[in-house]
């Protein structure tokens, strides 16, 4: 079976410092994949390449969907979101002045055409789409458990709500592909627990998941792969038992030594 | 209907009768136009630093397009002034989407720096190429506007040298740029450039192509400041470079400003309080025997104490924006629906 998303030998230089060397690996249509490893390790820049953020030195990305495979790296991060890989940021990014229904709708851009003309003469179809739009929203809002905040400001949500609305917005562009970037972060055990329950849910919506997250609990609870980076190299792949005991994996965690200990 | 809402409707309507009254003064009526032309370019300008986020100090530049282009089609074609108000925009749409397609990749300051130099090049052009603006001689002798109906009556063809009309005219712009604003403030369009305006990295991976949605925003933003000028041209009947100085960019931002970045209304507010006031500092400052332009020492004072008291203008951001739409209401009703139940359960919890 072709991979959803076929990273090729993928490296990313910033000036003298290579951020990533070399990293392969695969994500498989409904799976949920953990990417792992000790902080500045390069996961971060990984989802950047993958989201359109930066443009890999070298490598390639191939995205698979509707049966047709196509090289993406280097597309700008609306052409991305457009194919079908959402993402959400490490530190929350949501547009604070508005609502919660305006952030999950403006995500609806993609998915919708009206222009200047139409929106002025507000035709039928211009109309309609703004309905489908708000419904759509609702949806995914009702999906993620904040339906009854819709038309309060975003910035007035706590900060659990706020990431979860970060996943709605990144739903409600139709993704085959969800990266979330530290999605527990800050969160506490209640709020991390309906978290699970989200992603769970999300993967059951057909859309697949890649997690980078620091809660390793989390991490080694909900996924079935997990792919360890440190110091922009892959050092690891596998279930969560085989990584938790390849000693590289403990060392990069624990330092030199702690592998024998 | 609240009352708040019926005061603002009385008003408007006070304002629209008011050159019908036979007493009217033509001062009045004249400063009342002068405000709407203002609140046209305010309400222009507004889309760029106010929707988008991007400073913009060279708005003048769309204006003096505007103008000049209805000028010279008025002279050398003896256009219609309701031709020409179309051709006006487009010319001004074209010049800001040419301006903004290299341009706009440019963040902040920079961009800002673009613009001004723009509207200097505009001053510049308009004075030297005497061949087709007379230069600093200016353009005397544009016909006013006019209504030719005689395919209804041979006797109904109007010239509208008087004042009352004028006023009418660019009324009836004004309501319409506010309309186009409205409809734009709620639709896809605008929600693409508030996401522009609060994050523009968050916005490109909603999938909205920041640099084409910021090139729209500016050449509308030309089209409406050149239809601004388009009747100030037909108005004033006489045109002249130094009238498209940067000093009216930096009047019209602060109108912006003044009534609230982002904000419609705030836009229209602004345009009013800042005529108003140059008309009446002009008469203090000569009786305090002080020249007239020591005006805009007033306005810097005005930027000044806005920034310190009331950093966000008169009327807040837009966080109004779409709230009366019909959509967002049903929802209303139908999210405190849902939530009803809830409350009545915790009630009888309690």
């Amino acid at each position: 079976m072709t991979p959803l998303l076929e990273i090729d030998g993928i490296s990313k230089r910033f000036g003298g410092l290579l951020a990533l060397t070399d990293v392969s690996f695969n994500v498989i249509e409904g799976e949920i994949l953990g990417l792992i490893g000790p902080n500045g390790a390069g996961k971060t820049t990984m989802f950047n390449c993958i989201a359109g953020v930066y443009k890999p030195t070298s490598g390639n990305l191939v995205f698979t969907r509707d049966e047709k495979s196509l090289r993406i790296n280097g597309r700008k991060p609306e052409k991305m979101t457009e194919l079908g890989i959402a993402r959400t940021f490490q530190n929350i990014r949501l547009f604070s002045a508005l609502t919660v229904l305006d952030n999950v709708r403006i995500a609806r851009h993609c998915r919708t055409t009206s222009n200047f003309f139409r929106s002025v003469l507000r035709t039928r179809f211009q109309r309609a789409e703004e309905k489908e739009i708000v419904d759509a929203s609702m949806r995914w809002l009702d999906f993620v458990g904040l339906g009854h905040h819709a038309l309060a400001d975003a910035s007035s949500l706590s900060y659990g709500d706020q990431r979860r609305l970060e996943i709605a917005r990144a739903l409600a562009t139709e993704p085959k592909l969800l990266l979330l970037d530290e999605p527990a972060a800050g969160m506490n055990p209640r709020e991390t627990r309906m978290l699970v329950d989200l992603i769970h849910a999300i993967l059951d919506a057909g859309v697949s998941v890649m997690l980078i997250e620091h809660d390793m609990k989390l991490v080694m609870k909900i996924c079935k792969r997990l792919v360890v980076l440190d110091h922009g190299t892959l050092i690891a792949e596998g279930g969560p038992k085989e990584v938790r005991e390849n000693p590289q994996v403990i060392e990069a965690y624990l330092g030199r030594g702690a592998a024998h200990a | 209907m609240n009352i708040g809402k019926s005061l603002i409707l009385l008003i408007v309507a006070a304002v629209l009768t008011y050159p019908l009254v036979p007493q009217s003064s033509d001062y009045i009526i004249h400063v009342m136009t002068l405000a709407m032309v203002y609140m046209i370019l305010a309400m222009g300008l507004n889309i760029v630093p106010g929707f988008c986020g991007l400073l913009d100090l060279g708005y003048v530049g769309f204006y003096g397009i505007g103008a000049y282009t209805a000028g010279l089609l008025t002279i050398h074609y003896d256009m219609s002034f309701w031709v020409i108000v179309p051709l006006a925009a487009l010319n001004g749409a074209l010049w800001g989407a040419l301006l903004g397609a290299p341009t706009l990749r440019l963040t902040g300051d920079y961009f800002a720096i673009v613009t001004f130099g723009f509207s200097e090049l505009v001053v510049l052009f308009l004075t030297n190429e005497i061949w087709l603006t007379r230069g600093p001689l200016g353009l005397p002798g544009i016909q006013p506007i006019t209504v030719n109906l005689t395919w209804l009556n041979e006797a109904w063809y109007f010239q509208f040298y008087d004042k009352t009309p004028n006023f009418y005219v660019v009324a009836l712009l004004v309501g319409l740029v506010f309309f186009i604003m409205r409809r734009m403030e709620d639709s896809r369009l605008g929600r693409a450039w508030y996401a522009i305006r609060e994050d523009p990295l968050a916005a490109a991976s909603c999938g909205v192509n920041i640099l084409n949605y910021k090139v729209i925003a500016f050449a509308i933003s030309a089209a409406i400041g050149a239809v601004g000028g388009c009747f100030y041209a037909r108005w004033s009947m006489f045109l002249s470079p130094d009238m498209f100085k940067f000093w009216e960019s930096f009047l019209v931002l602060c109108m912006v400003v003044l009534g609230g970045l982002g904000n419609i209304k705030g836009a229209l507010l602004g345009a009013v309080i800042l005529v108003c006031l140059g008309e009446v500092l002009r008469e203090v400052l000569t009786s305090l025997g002080l020249p007239p332009e020591t005006r805009f020492m007033a306005y810097g004072l005005i930027m000044v104490l806005i920034m310190r008291f009331k950093p966000s203008g008169f009327f807040p951001a837009i966080a109004s924006s779409g709230r009366s739409n019909p959509l967002l209401l049903d929802l209303q009703k139908r999210l405190a629906a849902r939530n009803a139940p809830k409350d009545e359960a915790r009630d009888a919890a309690a």
